[in-house]
């Protein structure tokens, strides 16, 4: 299986020049809308962002080109690299609004830049020439021909296929790497991708101006094919297309937009026969496709095996990262409208403990988790870690300082394997650039087996590793449960903060849960725990939080903790006040 | 002075066409939650059936309208069978659905190029002018704004008063909630589809007289009614209204100083700016 596209795409190369000058153009185009498709598959697979306005980048692209050839004379196919540049800038400045526009919102912004774009160059008349077009002499190299004793059509076909496999072998890599599950991890989780120090901005910019760049390379090379700059270059059709050929090829495979460009081009061209209502029957078969096979053209194809994941050779202990002695938190408060939710709470967590936070429901247990974790800011208060302060931070930013937290219900990619979705936490381990994950030079690599290493530990760690390769959402909940710990460790956290970890568990899962605790204690790591298991509590805390209507009630080991009288009330109540507000549950 | 009133009264009336082509697009993402792709196709096949109805059979204008609202109301109905609850019930069905109802407009729109061709078709609605003032209106111009506010109050008696309008609601708020209480969802979300299709052929019947129909004229609407959606904020009524009649007042207003792309060019601007400040649009809120 490895070897089948490789293979496919050299007998494309070979048979290439073979074809007659019509399947030449019909190749030609059907290149040009994989790679399109390609490139409007990465937001929309990768990142769930539905672009309505992909021709932006597309069009940017042959003007670009088109416009660098006319007026400055330069060689066209150096133009054509140039004008991924800005396809490369307008899709960094989609990335960034990208932070604050999803679902519609991005849809409707992306066509309306499409739209801006093609009213410019519809109106802009003494530069684009607007609907006149400009007019692009066939970039010839008649030197080559004369080398390769082949004409323009033959060498022009075997540029597009090999672009496009040069695009597909780039994203594959991409995808593959950490920046690839950076992706999938803020589409499917975005606050577990923060909380394991995946900074969204960045992944989202990288994303969408990879995207943008390649949208902007297939544009140039189309170019050669229609001979002229017209506006219709940014029109919606072409940005459904790019968007609907992903869809039908499929989004979850490589290949899929591949496949969906293919048929986008070639069906209303076999049309032909039907005449005018080759269209029509095109959309027909589109939305019978659609219906009967809603992943797309590429899950006819026989599915590649999953691959399975050994052990690595070189295992590694889990070790916590060496952080200042304590996260102190002072005065902290954090109201939600007329509720306050957590006030003026102090406390410490020192290294090497292991503290409970307790107290009845509702009590701001989860609020204090995640204003330490910076998942919110406080209305007053800081946190500190030695001498930095942690609540002026973003959350991705605290878990790079080592503070990182678990939720309380279960967050995990169900759609990934347990190894995958640990592989996500060890995101901080080792810095990454894109040019690195494409081009996995050794030292590429053994980054990437030291964070295989890490992955494995945690898994190991916590027990899962006969169930590695299976997708999370097979797991058992207790197992799910184990696997969001293991995440959480695959960041190395000096302090770990988890959110009811117990919370579901049954009585021999809560032991298993407990007997980790207290190892992982052994092995050096900080950890802050809230749970509502309170005999788990008890045995297992050094000292023990207790919270009640967002203030402090006590602080201490557990056996003053248990004897105090404030505390018992607050769980129980008292006998003279039955009618107390006060939650009973214990 | 005069000439701005002037097209602010002819803005109102194209206003209310983007309204109500709007209104639907909006109720059927308030309620069933997806992209209806092919909205504007309905809009279009309203002022085909109308043409047609005219031309062709020689029945009155009024009489064509009532037709079209009932076929673009079927048509609707076929395609939500066809192309829209069964697919939006998988899962991913939401991104699904813009590819179905993609291909389902493009069969529409094929499908009468190929039999009608591309040539505009004019049709005349109700002859006379009105004055108000130094503001002269087409008599048709007056009828269809009078339409469109009787369809809009006629909807907010039907939601705020009848059972389906409580039924519908609730689906708009939370599928599940609504099966729990004992609501047929799909039910409602077929009649949804259905009525957002005969809003949209009633907007293409009363727009037919002033536009002059040509088979392309949905993809158009379709992509301004988007914009009045999404600024009006998605799945909600009165932001669909505002902003489409918005929208009609602004574009005949400034064609009074630019060309129609120069125009088109700051509006879609504007709508950039105003998604960055406000992402979530104007008109916050949901179907309540």
């Amino acid at each position: 299986m490895k070897f089948v596209i490789p293979a496919v795409f050299v007998a494309a190369l070979v048979a290439a020049p073979f074809l007659p000058t019509y399947y030449q153009g019909l190749a030609i185009y059907a290149c040009i809308l994989a790679i399109f498709a390609t490139s409007a598959n990465i937001s929309l697979g990768q990142l769930g962002l539905i672009s309505f306005g992909h021709a932006a980048f597309f069009g940017l692209g042959a003007y670009a080109a088109g416009l660098l050839n006319f007026y400055t004379g330069m060689n066209y196919w150096l133009a054509v690299p140039l004008a991924i540049l800005p396809g490369v800038a307008l899709g960094a400045l989609v990335g960034l609004a990208s932070l604050r526009l999803s679902g519609a919102y991005f849809a409707i912004a992306t066509l309306v830049t499409s739209e801006i774009l093609r009213l410019v160059a519809l109106n802009w008349v003494s530069f684009t020439r607007g609907p006149m077009g400009v007019v692009v002499h066939r970039p010839r190299e008649k030197w080559l021909e004369a080398l390769t004793g082949r004409d323009f059509g033959d060498l022009y076909l075997m540029l597009c296929i090999l672009v496009l496999a040069l695009v597909l072998f780039v994203v594959s890599r991409v995808n593959r790497s950490l920046i690839g599950r950076a992706w999938v991890a803020l589409r499917d989780q975005p606050k577990l991708a923060e909380s394991v120090g995946i900074w969204p901005l960045r992944y989202k910019v990288i994303a969408i101006a990879m995207s943008g760049g390649i949208a902007a390379l297939a544009g140039g090379l189309f170019v050669p094919r229609v001979l002229v700059l017209s506006p219709d270059l940014f029109s919606g059709t072409l940005s459904a297309t790019a968007l609907l050929a992903a869809i039908l090829g499929g989004r979850g495979a490589v290949m899929g937009p591949v496949l969906g460009g293919i048929v986008f081009a070639v069906a209303p061209e076999l049309l032909r026969v039907v005449d005018e209502y080759r269209l029509a029957i095109f959309a027909l078969l589109l939305l019978v496709v659609v219906r009967v096979r809603p992943d797309g053209l590429i899950s006819l194809l026989p599915r590649r095996k999953t691959v399975h994941v050994r052990p690595p050779s070189a295992l590694v202990e889990i070790t916590p990262r060496q952080l200042p002695a304590t996260l102190s938190i002072e005065h902290l408060s954090r109201h939600f409208g007329g509720l306050k939710a957590v006030e003026d709470v102090s406390f410490e967590v020192r290294r090497g403990e292991i503290l409970g936070l307790i107290g009845p429901n509702g009590a701001g247990k989860t609020t204090c988790l995640s204003l330490i974790s910076a998942f919110l800011s406080p209305n007053s208060g800081v946190v500190r870690l030695g001498q930095l302060t942690l609540s002026t931070l973003s959350s991705h930013q605290a878990a790079q300082q080592g503070v990182v937290r678990t939720f309380q219900h279960t967050t995990v990619c169900m759609d990934l394997s347990v190894y995958e979705n640990v592989l996500i936490g060890t995101h901080l381990l080792l810095p990454e650039t894109t040019a690195a994950a494409v081009l996995r030079l050794p030292a590429y690599q053994q980054r990437e087996c030291k964070r295989q290493a890490l992955a494995w530990a945690a898994i190991c760690f916590v027990g899962l590793e006969e169930r590695a390769n299976e997708l999370a959402g097979s797991l058992a909940y207790g197992e799910q449960r184990m696997l969001s710990i293991a995440v959480a460790l695959a960041t190395r956290p000096g302090f770990l903060l988890l959110d009811e970890p117990a919370a579901g568990l049954n009585h021999t899962e809560a032991l298993v849960l407990a007997r980790l605790l207290t190892s992982l204690r052994e092995k050096g790591f900080t950890i802050a725990i809230v749970d509502h298991n309170l005999r788990m509590m008890m045995k297992l805390c050094d000292r023990i939080v207790v919270l009640h209507h967002g203030r402090m009630l006590a602080e201490g080991d557990p056996v003053t903790v248990r004897n105090t009288p404030a505390v018992i009330e607050a769980y129980l109540g008292t006998s003279d006040e039955p009618e107390k507000q006060g939650a009973t549950d214990a | 002075m005069e000439l701005l009133l002037q097209q602010i009264a002819n803005g109102l009336s194209l206003g209310m066409a983007y309204a109500l082509v709007a209104l639907g697009l909006t109720l059927v993402f308030g309620v069933l939650h997806v992209v209806n792709f092919a909205h504007g196709e309905f809009y279009m096949l309203g002022a085909l059936v109308t043409v047609l109805v005219v031309k062709s059979l020689g029945l009155p204008y009024i009489v064509a309208l009532l037709v079209a609202i009932v076929l673009v109301s079927a048509v609707a109905w076929v395609m939500d069978i066809v192309a829209v609850s069964p697919v939006a019930r998988k899962p991913g069905g939401d991104q699904i659905v813009l590819v179905s109802t993609y291909a389902a407009g493009l069969i529409i729109v094929e499908t009468v190029l190929a039999a009608i061709g591309p040539t505009p078709i004019a049709v005349s609605g109700f002859s006379g002018i009105v004055h108000f003032g130094s503001v002269v209106l087409t008599m048709h111009r007056v009828f269809m704004f009078a339409a469109g506010i009787v369809m809009i109050c006629g909807l907010y008696m039907l939601f705020a008063r009848t059972n389906f309008g409580r039924s519908l609601r609730a689906v708009a708020q939370s599928d599940y909630a609504a099966k729990v209480v004992g609501i047929d969802v799909e039910r409602i979300k077929t009649l949804t589809f259905v009525l957002a299709g005969g809003i949209a052929g009633l907007a293409g019947g009363l727009i037919a007289p002033i536009i002059t129909f040509n088979a392309t004229m949905g993809l158009h609407a379709g992509i301004h009614a988007f914009v009045v959606v999404v600024i009006g904020s998605m799945g909600s009524i009165p932001g669909a209204v505002v902003c489409g009649l918005s929208l009609g007042m602004i574009e005949s207003v400034l064609s009074i100083f630019l060309g129609q792309h120069v125009a088109a060019t700051l509006i879609y601007s504007l709508l950039l700016v105003t998604l960055f400040v406000r992402p979530q649009g104007l008109f916050q809120g949901a179907l309540r």
